[in-house]
């Protein structure tokens, strides 16, 4: 005798002996992560990661420092170890990623990916005619000297393509403008197969300036991959 | 003694040839002998312009304006990249002028609407639209465009795809396995079915229920490898081996994908 009803209770019981667990973990990690954000890992010299990135990870425009709410946490995880690696020129995030653990890390890149945060306002409007040179490379490229469209890779309107393409809509000028010099002159290595070295090399400097500015134009997702919702009812 | 002295000045200009630097490769990578097509903003106003941008967004978002025809998750721009201007990925200003012409597909003289079709019909797993439908005008337009200034009734250079040279050993799925791991799964996914974002394709698939069916192009061995060696991975064409080309493309190939619509139509 089979009983179906029977079948559904032992299969939910199931699943919730799996995945209480599971989800409780991803909590612990996640108030572990909310805690270094704060207030740092209590090591001696340790900088919390809010005072540049904010404790919703909106960034900080007037110094560079990225967007990174709702980055995917393996990406943000993958930055770290780059960093500590030093496999990423980040001069100023060398030191304070330096005491984080394997564990400490996982923990960040959770609590950063699960937060969301507003637009933080940028340091000046943005300039029209680069907006419009940037749009022009990020949504149809630059083919002739071998650069795809931006959103190939950055998804549709530069939203991500999670886990490991971030997304750059929304991002401060600053930080996308340096990461872009990074990548074409200093050492920034830690792009898969080297893809950003070469196409940031292959722009000109206004290129640069004008992708930056157009993606730092744009509302950034609420999470990597994800449309922005319409806020009010403007649009029908 | 005098004969080694000839022999010493006769023979120096040999010694000095390979030296002297290579005839300035800079300037020859610059200027690129590739038929250019016209900018976008030369498209005119008026019906023909309107005609030839409802092309354009057909082609680069073709599951969105052309739904009801397509059935999978690519689009033209999957395959003729830099929205069919690039060389070697099939562009649309070569395969304007070199149609109609004679298809050993079908045995029969096509015109390029019909060419078109095919595409539609393998390629995108999908549903060929009407010759004088909306959708193939509005992709011919493009391509008339496109090809304005193109010489008729000679090869271009760059038309078509990559023609590779025979592979040396016989194409390798296991390496192609491993190459593929390496330069393909991070874009195409570990199971080839490509990534998303939110909920719009972004990387299509290439193999799988949702990739180009066994009546494609790109399902021969060949003609997938040309593509790869010119084109993949995206920014960094030309920098497999041929023969990683070919294994990979070998490897693809072994995958399973929608069957060939010819054969179930027979009966």
């Amino acid at each position: 005798m089979t009983n179906p009803s029977l079948l559904v209770v032992l299969s939910a019981f199931l699943i919730c002996c799996f995945s209480i667990p599971e989800a409780q973990a991803e909590n612990v990690l996640f108030e572990a992560g909310k805690k270094i954000a704060r207030a740092g890992t209590g090591k001696a010299g340790s900088i919390a990661c809010m005072e540049c990135h904010r404790l919703r990870g909106g960034g900080m425009p007037s110094i560079g420092s990225p967007r990174i709410a709702g980055q995917s946490a393996i990406y943000i995880a993958h930055e770290i170890l780059g960093v500590q690696q030093g496999t990423r020129y980040a001069p100023m995030m060398a030191g304070v990623v330096r005491d984080l653990s394997r564990k400490d890390i996982q923990a960040v890149a959770r609590y950063y990916a699960s937060v969301r945060s507003p637009k933080v306002a940028e340091i000046s409007p943005p300039d029209p005619a680069l907006v419009e040179i940037g749009r022009s490379i990020a949504q149809k490229g630059l083919w002739k000297k071998n650069i795809p469209a931006c959103v190939l890779c950055h998804g549709p309107d530069g939203r991500g393509i999670p886990p490991h393409f971030p997304y750059i809509a929304g991002q401060n000028k600053g930080y996308l403008l340096r990461q872009l010099l990074s990548f074409a002159f200093l050492k920034r290595k830690d792009d898969p197969q080297g893809l950003m070295r070469g196409i940031a090399r292959r722009l000109t400097h206004e290129e640069r300036k004008a992708v930056a500015e157009y993606f730092a134009s744009l509302s950034p997702p609420p999470a990597a991959g994800k449309r922005a919702e319409v806020q009010g009812s403007h649009h029908p | 003694m005098k004969l080694l002295l000839r022999i010493l000045i006769l023979g120096l200009p040999f010694f000095l040839i390979p030296m002297s630097p290579p005839l300035s490769p800079a300037a020859k990578a610059e200027e690129p002998d590739f038929f250019q097509p016209p900018s976008d903003k030369e498209i005119p106003p008026g019906p023909f312009g309107d005609l030839v941008r409802r092309g354009e967004r057909i082609f680069t978002k073709t599951g969105q304006f052309a739904t009801r025809y397509v059935g999978n998750d690519l689009t033209c721009e999957s395959c003729h990249l830099d929205r069919g201007r690039k060389p070697f990925a099939a562009p649309l200003w070569a395969a304007y002028v070199s149609y109609p012409r004679f298809r050993a597909k079908n045995h029969k003289v096509s015109r390029l609407g019909e060419r078109i079709q095919g595409c539609f019909r393998f390629s995108m797993n999908g549903t060929p639209p009407p010759l004088h439908s909306e959708t193939i005008r509005s992709l011919v337009a493009y391509a008339f465009w496109m090809s304005r200034g193109a010489p008729v009734g000679t090869h271009m250079k760059g038309g078509g795809m990559y023609r590779m040279p025979p592979s040396r050993l016989p194409p390798d799925p296991f390496h192609g396995k491993s190459v593929y791991t390496a330069r393909c799964a991070l874009c195409h996914g570990a199971d080839g079915q490509g990534t998303v974002s939110g909920h719009d394709v972004a990387f299509p698939p290439v193999w799988g229920p949702r990739s180009y069916n066994k009546g494609a192009g790109l399902a021969k061995v060949a003609k997938l490898a040309g593509f790869i060696k010119m084109n993949m991975p995206l920014s960094k064409g030309d920098s497999l081996s041929d023969q990683e080309a070919w294994d990979v493309a070998a490897f693809i190939d072994r995958q399973s994908r929608p069957p060939d619509p010819r054969n179930a139509a027979t009966p």
